[in-house]
C-alpha cells in the first residue's frame, strides 16, 4: 500500500565518511508515528549514556513529521533532535521553511548523524545521490551567503539547512537555519552540528514523488482541515500580523516580561513593536508560509530610512521582540530588527541570545559588572545599539561574549556574586517570553519539559481565554469553561497534559502547532484521519493521544537517564519562584507550594511517582516503554 | 473564468502545488503540478506560475502540430496528446511561464481549472495570491 512514509532513512557517520540506507522497523513507526516521536526512539538507542553533547558520541537526527511532504495544512515541520549541549538533556527542536517537505520528496523520512568529521563538510542528497562534499569554501560564512552559495552549487530549487559562524564557534545556543530565516533555535543543535564539522545539508526534493494511502479521502480531508483552520477566530490575525502581533494584548494582561523580568507591564505606547504597526510603518514587505502553510505568520521585514537602512531578515517573531525589544528595554523596533537579522544570519537563538544579554544588562544595574568587562560598551537596558554589538562579540566569541556565549547558567556561574538570582533559566535552558508568575498552565508546562523552561513542548494559550475556541477546549479538557483563566492552578494538570499530547502528536506528524494548540483548526480526531488518509495506519483519537503521552513519557526518561533530576530540576528560574512581580495582583503569585502541587497532580495524571516524579515501572510497561527505565539517572534527593 | 495570479501576495508556501499534484496524479509532485511557486527565499520574492487562461494564448500559435486548442466554454487549454511532438515550443512561448513539461506524463502540463473548482485556490484562501474570477469571456 502507499504511505507517506517513503520507508527509508540514512545513516550517515562522519567519522567515517560512510553512508548507510536503513530501515526502521514498521512496527517502531506505528508506534512513535515520526518526527518528534521516531526521532525520541532513535535518540535514545543512538545516543549513549553520559554522552558529551559536543563530543563524537552525540547523534544529530533529523525527522519530518509523518504527514510532512503532503498538502495537509501546516504540515511542513521537521523536528530535529540531539543531546543538548545547553542542558545534557534530552533536546527536541522543531523547524517549518521547506526542509522536510524536500527531504520526504528525495525518498528520504530521516537521517541519523554521527560522528565527527575532521574537516568541514556538507551533506548532499540529490537525485538519488547521497554524498559529502567539502565545506570549506563554505565555512565562516553567514547563513544567508552560505545558503546563496549552496545554491549557487547545486541549483536554486535546493533546500540549505545550515549553521552560522555561532555553530562553527560551538556557542551553547547556537541555530540551525533553514530556508534561510526559519530557525531550530533552541538548546544548541547548531553547536552539535558545529561539533561535527557538519556545515550544511542541502537537499534537492524537485524530482521526487509522495503518494498517499488513500488519495480521495485525504484530499476531502485536507478541505474539511482547511476549512476548520481558516474559521478559528485567531486565524486571520496570525496570518496578517504575525506572531509579534500579540506584543500589545499580552503587555495589557501583564504578562509581558521587560527588563529580565524584573516587570511584566510598561505603561506607554509600544504599539511599534506589534506586528500589528509593521505593515503601516513600512517594515513589512511579504507575509511568509512554512512549506504547506494557509497561516503563513512568518515575515519578512525590511528598514527603508534612518541609521539600520538596508537591514532586512525573516521575522521577527513575538519571542524575539520579547529577547531584544521589552526584555532588554529597547522600545525602538528598528533596533529589534536589526538584531533579529544578525542573529538569523550568525545562526543564534534569538530568545537564548536575549536572555544572556538581558542578564548582562542587569548585571550592569545591579553593579556586579561595568562597562570595562564589555571593553567599554555601555550595555544598559534600553541600548539596543549595544545589544546589536554584543551579540556579534557572542557568536564570534570576541571578549566577554565567549563567557556569554555558554549561556545564562555557566556565565552566571562564572561571574557569581548573586548574579544566579536574576539567571532567568533552568538546567541550562533560558527561559522565554512569558512572565509565568501569571500563567499556571505555562508555569507548569516549562517547568516539566524535558528539555527546559520554554513554550514549545506545550503551548497553553488556551488558559488565557484568549479566544472562542480556546475557552470551548478549556471546558471540554476541564469540565468547565471558568477554568480558562490563567491565574489559578486549579486544572493546570489537566490543561497541560491535554495540550503535552497534542503538541507531541503535532510534532511527529509535522503540523505546526499553531494549528493545534494556539488557533484550533486541527484537533485529534481529525488528526487521526489524517494520518489513515496519508499513510494507511488507523488509529483513534484517544490512541493518538496515548502516543503523544508515549513520546513525552520517552523523552523524559532520556533526561533522567542523563542526569535530570525531578524533585530538583522540575522547577522555574529563582526569580519566578522567589521574587514577587509587582505588576501582578498580590496574593495570587506562584509559590513553591502551588508549584509542588501541579507537580504532584501532573505526575499522579501521568502515572509517574507523585514524590520523585519519575515514571512508575508500571506506566513505561503500559506505554512500551519498558526499555526506557532511566536507571542512569540521578537519585532523587 | 480564469484564474488571477498576484505574486506580490504569494507566501511561498507551495500549497497550490502541492493540491494541484494531488488533484491530477493522486500523488505528492512538484514535477507534477500544473502550478509551481519559483521562491527567491532570501528575498521573500515569490511567484506562482501557471496558466491563466490568457486572451490571447501565443502556446497554441507557437504549436506546431496543432496539440493545443482552447475550450471556449472553460476558457482552458485543452492538450490533444496524440498530436503532441514533446518539441516544449508552447513552454517557451507563454510569458507567464505557465507551462511545464514533465518527462514521465510526456506532454505539456496545462492548468485545467480543475472542471471548475481549481485545487489550487482553496489553498491561498488567506492571501489569495491565486483567485478564480468568473464570467470572463472566452
Amino acid at each position: 500500500m502507499n504511505s507517506t512514509y517513503q520507508g527509508r532513512w540514512l545513516t550517515v557517520d562522519l567519522s567515517s565518511k560512510t553512508i548507510d540506507r536503513k530501515q526502521i522497523d514498521p512496527e517502531r513507526i506505528h508506534t512513535f508515528l515520526g518526527g518528534r516521536g521516531v526521532g525520541a526512539r532513535e535518540l535514545w538507542d543512538a545516543v549513549p549514556h553520559g554522552a558529551d553533547p559536543l563530543g563524537e558520541e552525540n547523534v544529530l537526527i533529523i525527522a519530518p513529521g509523518a504527514l510532512t511532504g503532503t498538502s495537509v495544512p501546516c504540515s511542513g515541520r521537521t523536528t530535529l533532535h540531539a543531546k543538548s549541549p545547553a542542558t545534557n538533556h534530552y533536546l527536541k527542536t522543531n523547524v517549518g521553511g521547506h526542509l522536510g517537505i524536500a527531504l520526504k520528496l528525495s525518498g528520504t523520512d530521516g537521517i541519523v548523524v554521527t560522528g565527527c568529521s575532521s574537516v568541514p563538510v556538507y551533506l548532499l542528497l540529490s537525485r538519488g545521490r547521497v554524498e559529502l562534499h567539502p565545506a570549506k569554501s563554505v565555512w565562516g560564512l553567514g547563513v544567508r551567503d552560505t545558503t546563496r552559495a549552496l545554491k549557487a552549487e547545486h541549483g536554486p530549487n535546493v533546500e540549505v539547512a545550515c549553521i552560522g559562524p555561532a555553530g562553527e564557534k560551538q556557542v551553547r545556543y547556537a541555530s540551525v537555519m533553514t530556508s534561510v530565516y526559519s530557525a531550530a533555535g533552541r538548546g544548541g543543535i547548531g553547536a552539535v552540528m558545529g561539533s561535527k564539522g557538519l556545515k550544511a545539508i542541502v537537499i534537492d526534493g524537485s524530482g521526487g514523488k509522495l503518494a498517499p494511502a488513500h488519495p480521495d479521502a485525504l484530499t476531502r480531508l485536507v478541505k474539511d482541515a482547511r476549512e476548520r483552520a481558516y474559521c478559528d477566530s485567531l486565524a486571520l490575525d496570525l496570518h496578517r500580523y504575525g506572531t509579534a502581533s500579540d506584543i500589545d494584548s499580552i503587555n495589557a494582561w501583564k504578562r509581558l516580561p521587560w527588563n529580565n523580568f524584573q516587570r511584566s507591564y510598561m505603561e506607554g505606547d509600544i504599539s511599534a513593536l506589534s506586528g500589528r504597526a509593521w505593515p503601516e510603518l513600512g517594515y513589512l514587505k511579504r507575509i511568509v508560509g512554512c512549506g504547506a502553510c494557509i497561516y503563513s505568520c512568518h515575515r519578512f521585514t525590511q528598514i527603508d530610512e534612518g541609521p539600520y537602512a538596508g537591514i532586512f531578515s525573516g521575522g521577527p517573531e513575538y519571542e524575539t521582540v520579547f529577547a531584544f525589544g521589552t526584555g532588554c528595554g529597547v522600545t525602538d523596533p528598528r533596533l529589534v530588527f536589526a538584531a533579529n537579522a544578525l542573529c538569523n544570519d550568525l545562526g543564534m537563538d534569538t530568545i537564548s541570545t536575549g536572555s544572556v544579554i538581558q542578564w548582562a544588562m542587569e548585571c550592569i544595574q545591579r553593579g556586579v559588572l561595568s562597562a570595562g568587562d564589555f571593553d567599554g560598551l555601555d550595555i544598559q537596558f534600553g541600548n539596543g545599539a549595544a545589544v546589536v554589538e554584543l551579540i556579534r562579540r557572542i557568536a564570534l566569541r570576541e571578549g566577554f561574549g565567549t563567557v556569554l556565549a555558554e549561556g545564562v547558567a555557566r556565565a552566571s556561574e562564572q561571574v557569581g556574586q548573586g548574579s544566579q538570582r536574576w539567571a532567568m533559566q533552568v538546567r541550562g535552558l533560558e527561559h522565554s517570553g512569558i512572565e509565568t508568575r501569571g500563567a499556571y498552565a505555562y508555569a507548569l508546562a516549562f517547568a516539566v519539559n524535558p528539555r527546559g523552561p520554554d513554550h514549545l513542548h506545550t503551548e497553553c494559550l488556551a488558559e488565557f481565554g484568549a479566544s472562542p475556541e480556546g475557552i470551548a477546549l478549556i471546558e471540554r479538557i476541564t469540565g468547565d469553561a471558568k477554568y480558562a483563566v490563567p491565574d489559578t492552578e486549579e486544572k493546570r494538570p489537566e490543561i497541560v497534559r491535554w495540550h503535552e499530547d497534542m503538541y507531541a502528536i503535532s510534532d511527529a506528524l509535522g503540523i505546526c502547532a499553531f494549528a493545534t494548540t494556539d488557533a484550533y483548526g486541527i484537533d485529534e480526531f481529525m488528526a487521526a484521519d489524517l494520518l489513515w488518509a496519508a499513510t494507511g495506519i488507523r488509529k483513534d483519537a484517544n490512541e493518538l493521544m496515548e502516543d503523544g503521552r508515549r513520546i513525552v513519557t520517552l523523552e523524559r526518561c532520556f533526561s533522567i537517564r542523563e542526569g535530570l533530576c525531578p524533585t530538583r530540576d522540575d522547577r522555574l528560574p529563582w526569580r519566578i519562584m522567589n521574587e514577587t512581580q509587582p505588576d501582578l495582583q498580590p496574593g495570587n503569585e506562584l509559590s513553591e507550594d502551588r508549584l509542588r502541587r501541579m507537580l504532584r497532580g501532573y505526575y499522579r495524571l501521568h502515572g509517574w511517582d507523585e514524590q520523585t516524579g519519575i515514571p512508575s515501572h508500571a506506566t513505561l510497561v503500559n506505554l512500551g516503554l519498558a526499555f526506557a527505565r532511566p536507571e542512569g539517572g540521578v537519585t532523587p534527593d | 473564468m480564469k484564474l488571477v495570479v498576484k505574486p506580490e501576495r504569494c507566501t511561498g508556501c507551495t500549497g497550490c502545488a502541492l493540491a494541484c499534484s494531488l488533484a491530477k496524479i493522486g500523488m505528492f509532485s512538484y514535477d507534477a503540478a500544473r502550478i509551481r511557486v519559483e521562491r527567491n527565499e532570501e528575498h521573500a520574492d515569490f511567484r506562482p506560475r501557471v496558466c491563466i487562461q490568457c486572451d490571447e494564448p501565443s502556446c497554441i500559435a507557437a504549436c506546431p502540430s496543432g496539440a493545443l486548442s482552447k475550450d471556449l466554454r472553460l476558457g482552458i487549454i485543452v492538450v490533444e496528446i496524440e498530436s503532441c511532438t514533446f518539441c516544449r515550443k508552447c513552454e517557451d512561448a507563454c510569458p507567464y511561464g505557465g507551462i511545464s513539461f514533465n518527462d514521465e506524463d510526456r506532454g505539456p502540463l496545462i492548468c485545467d481549472l480543475c472542471g471548475g473548482e481549481p485545487a489550487c485556490v482553496d489553498a491561498c484562501r488567506f492571501p489569495q495570491a491565486i483567485s478564480i474570477v468568473e464570467g470572463v469571456q472566452p
